[in-house]
């Protein structure tokens, strides 16, 4: 089953899927259902990938938080409680066939076709009319609570606009009003005037640690030209989106010389045919590590108030994380 | 980039994607390899 369910005291919807406490659990490596089908196997040892191999890959998720058409809701909804359905859809997208290899360690070009293959997804689900909102998103890492190893990121297209999404756009509609100018143009025009919190940096996009950074190497990528989703990318800014994006999982692998547990969450323009030229497409990276061996946990201040605390200064952290290898600051 | 749709039995969706020796190419160029 799965429904959404509002909360009226913080003006949310809660997606239940109790299904998905079924969902497969860190299955061994050679039973992982993300991998190719082997040639000639017996059923039962068919994976979820019905090929003996693959490039890159997209299968709707077993377990899915929502689907298209979605079930009738288990409980009706109140005046009070209104309850819709779970409509969308939720995707994995696997980076490689290859069950030990991260994104990080994927050549260039083939991050590249990834984005290629991101876009394609996004103007697909985009284009789907119950779907308001496409989130393009990877969990990395067991402490992220990661449910099976084989290399993926996931994708979630919302009936709604999700509400981190939405206070940034609010924000952003504000500032405009206010200002007449664009909140992330401003953003990144402090940033670069600073300088200070700039890790890397080529000729279309800029890695920072922004001045509102709640985890300490919470790192975000911007573009220099205003863009509100991945479909806009020139040939040559998704070509220099693929480098920054790979300079930036390497620097997380090399801080500590181990593969860097993170969230990476791309925020962009929602797809219910509202004008959004005000906003701007960014990705953000969440890593639970504050140092080496010491992760940050969301804690009574964070989860129960909504107040980040950072143990650490942006500026420094920046410092440090923009000298670690490679090092990569094009102008 | 070419996409093959495939269809599981319980319904479910898989999409492969596909890259020619074109954009092979043109990836070397671009990368510098």
């Amino acid at each position: 089953m799965s429904e959404r369910r509002w909360n009226p005291t913080l003006e949310q919807w809660v997606l239940t899927a109790t299904h998905r406490q079924d969902r497969t659990f860190l299955p061994p490596a050679d039973y992982c259902p993300l991998c190719p089908t082997a040639p000639g196997a017996a059923k039962e040892y068919e994976t979820d990938i019905p090929a003996p191999e693959y490039d890159i890959a997209v299968l709707e998720n077993k377990f899915p938080s929502l689907r298209y058409p979605a079930p009738v809701p288990d409980v009706e909804g109140t005046e009070l409680y209104p309850v819709g359905p779970g409509e969308g859809v939720c995707e994995v997208v696997l980076y490689t066939q290859q069950h030990n290899e991260t994104l990080t360690v994927q050549p260039l070009h083939r991050i590249e076709r990834l984005v290629r293959v991101w876009q394609d997804r996004f103007a697909d689900l985009a284009s789907r009319p119950f779907v308001d909102y496409v989130f393009i998103f990877e969990n990395k890492g067991k402490v992220i609570g990661v449910t099976i190893d084989h290399p993926h990121g996931q994708i979630y297209a919302y009936p709604f606009v999700p509400p981190v999404a939405k206070t940034e756009i609010d924000a952003a509609r504000r500032y405009r009003e206010c200002t007449g100018r664009r909140l992330w143009d401003d953003i990144l025009d402090e940033e670069l005037r600073d300088g200070r919190r700039i890790v890397a940096s080529n000729a279309n996009w800029v890695a920072l640690i922004p001045f509102y950074a709640r985890y300490p190497y919470e790192v975000h990528l911007m573009p220099r030209r205003h863009l509100t989703t991945i479909t806009e990318f020139t040939k040559t800014e998704r070509w220099d989106f693929a480098r920054i994006l790979k300079v930036v999982l390497q620097k997380y692998d090399n801080l500590w010389g181990f593969s860097m547990p993170y969230m990476m969450v791309m925020h962009q323009a929602p797809t219910d045919g509202g004008d959004y030229d005000f906003y701007r497409f960014h990705v953000e990276f969440y890593p639970p590590h504050r140092t080496e061996t010491k992760l940050k946990y969301l804690a009574g201040s964070e989860s129960g108030a909504g107040v980040f605390i950072n143990d650490t200064l942006p500026e420094v952290k920046a410092e440090e994380f923009r000298n670690v290898e490679p090092f990569y600051m094009e102008p | 980039m070419e996409k093959q749709e495939v269809t599981k039995e319980d319904g479910r969706i898989v999409y492969f994607y596909t890259f020619d020796d074109e954009t092979e190419a043109e990836s070397a160029e671009e990368t510098r390899e």
